[in-house]
């Protein structure tokens, strides 16, 4: 599949990210955890998970922010551009097994620096904001 | 209010020993992630990239641990919280066959109530660095304590 | 002539949000249509920047802006508006444990008004604290639209605005440039200052509204999963 190219000058503000619809398992968790050393009971197993006072398993936030970063350089693609900054809050669990939508929008660009902001977020499937976040993309000259 | 001793604030309290990062350990990382970049997973194109060779994609910075010592130098406040967020700057690409060392130290330390009660906020900056000593990422993480 | 208000809304400057106020003003002037909102006010947590003059910005973009606080009290948060220095004087807005009732009188009698904000969230919302506690005397409006609301919460501060007969409000709570002025507050009379916008509120006069597009949740029986 061919990747996007963009210059900076193609990046308009209002520009969306997405929507990226995904169904996040809980194996799919499960081999985060296990491939970044974060085997443990709350981002493996649901009994665990509940007698930390959790719902059950969850995603760890490091996979939340590695979904949203994977949104961003999707959008980059084999443009002469990198991501360069990315910042989440985790503001609710996100229950694997469930669907996500991960989305963001262009806010605002600096000509001097050639950058691009983003907003980026992950939604349940209420249309709840569970991870909110913002990304900085550099473009080459 | 919280109270906590303000020469913790700043104070480099570890340097991690150098974790190596190999192609393995990058190809199940994108795989889980569900990564398919061609920067990250095809050596013939990634070798036609910017950066001359497969590379990590740039969310791996944040999979380095600190050490064993780390939460005995931090500073607790009640119950073990939770990973409230990171920001993250990404400076350099890593590779396969890099070496990565973290250096940590408390930025900052704040309290705030929200919907599970009063929480204190513990922000570490931790600074990566490859085995040629370049700066490859600055992560501060954010963590959540309930007192 | 009425004046729609996004009443709630973070900047930079506060830990959590990561939204320039200049980039809050470029997305509303790119949204106009969707979110007709003549202006915003900056409820930033647990402080009062009492210099920031954006007196440029307001000009640039032909939207205003007023500033006030998000503080924390011992009845859950409040947005304090028509915040002087005689206030951040006699109150520490950092404080996340101040006396609510103390809070809502001693500005009232300084010239400004505290309004509880998403009362109906855990902990940090009104309605709980009810449950278990005397209600507060002198309370003029509570926020029944915030955009940062979960499933029920809102409905929840519409409940406590009914029960008690508070007047009400709405705002975004944006923590994101992209989420300005999606809920927010229409006055039937002119605001343009602080000075106005306390009158307002104290008067009445005013309702909280809801830009916010109705997206259909998810169907989960359609899910593919992603390898």
């Amino acid at each position: 599949m061919s990747q996007p190219q963009r210059s900076y000058h193609d990046v308009k503000i209002g520009d969306a990210l997405g929507p990226e619809e995904m169904f996040l398992s809980k194996d799919q968790v499960r081999a985060y955890a296990r491939t970044t050393g974060m085997w443990v009971p709350r981002f493996t197993d649901d009994e665990g998970a509940r007698k930390e006072g959790l719902p059950g398993m969850i995603t760890p936030g490091n996979m939340s922010l590695a979904l949203l970063s994977k949104l961003v350089t999707d959008w980059i693609g084999g443009s002469n551009a990198k991501l360069v900054r990315v910042g989440t809050t985790y503001r609710q669990p996100v229950l694997p097994d469930h669907i996500v939508v991960l989305q963001g929008f262009v806010t605002h660009t600096n000509d001097t620096e050639r950058t691009a902001e983003m907003d980026i977020w992950i939604e349940n499937e209420d249309t709840e904001r569970l991870v909110i976040g913002t990304a900085t993309v550099q473009f080459g000259k | 209010m919280v109270d906590y001793d303000p020469n913790l604030i700043g104070r480099v309290f570890e340097v991690t020993d150098p974790v190596p990062v190999t192609a393995q350990m990058v190809t199940e990382f994108c795989e889980a992630t569900g990564e398919s970049g061609p920067l990250y997973t095809d050596e013939a194109a990634a070798k036609r990239g910017p950066y001359g060779t497969i590379v990590a994609p740039p969310s791996y910075a944040i999979t380095f641990r600190n050490g064993r010592q780390f939460f005995e130098h931090i500073p607790r406040f009640g119950r073990q919280g939770f990973d409230a967020g990171k920001d993250v700057e990404f400076v350099a690409p890593i590779r396969p066959g890099d070496t990565i060392t973290l250096s940590s130290h408390v930025k900052e330390i704040y309290e705030k109530t929200g919907r599970t009660g009063s929480m204190v906020f513990v922000v570490v900056r931790s600074t990566l660095k490859n085995q040629n000593d370049e700066i490859v990422a600055h992560v501060d993480h954010r963590f959540m304590n309930r007192p | 002539m009425s004046t729609i208000l996004d009443l709630h809304s973070h900047s930079e400057a506060s830990e959590d949000s990561r939204a320039p106020l200049e980039a809050y003003l470029n997305w509303l002037k790119l949204r106009q249509t969707e979110r007709p909102v003549n202006g915003i006010v900056l409820t930033e947590h647990r402080q009062f920047n009492r210099i920031a003059d954006y007196r440029a910005l307001e000009d640039k973009f032909s939207i205003i802006v007023l500033k006030a606080s998000e503080v924390e009290t011992d009845y859950g948060h409040m947005l304090v508006f028509g915040v002087t220095d005689e206030m951040t004087r006699r109150f520490d807005f950092s404080n996340v444990h101040l006396p609510a009732q103390e809070v809502i009188d001693e500005i009232a009698h300084m010239g400004g008004v505290v309004i509880p904000c998403h009362p109906g969230r855990p902990n940090v919302g009104l309605f709980e604290h009810y449950s278990s506690k005397p209600s507060l005397e002198n309370v003029v409006a509570v926020e029944v639209i915030n955009g940062g609301s979960r499933k029920g919460e809102d409905e929840r501060s519409l409940q406590l605005a009914e029960r008690f007969g508070y007047h009400e409000i709405g705002g975004s709570d944006s923590h994101l440039v992209s989420l300005i002025g999606l809920c927010a507050t229409r006055f039937e009379g002119n605001v343009r200052t602080v000075e106005e916008l306390v009158t307002q509120l104290k008067g009445g006069a005013y309702q909280p509204v809801d830009f916010r597009p109705r997206r259909k949740p998810v169907q989960p029986a359609i899910a593919v999963e992603v390898k």
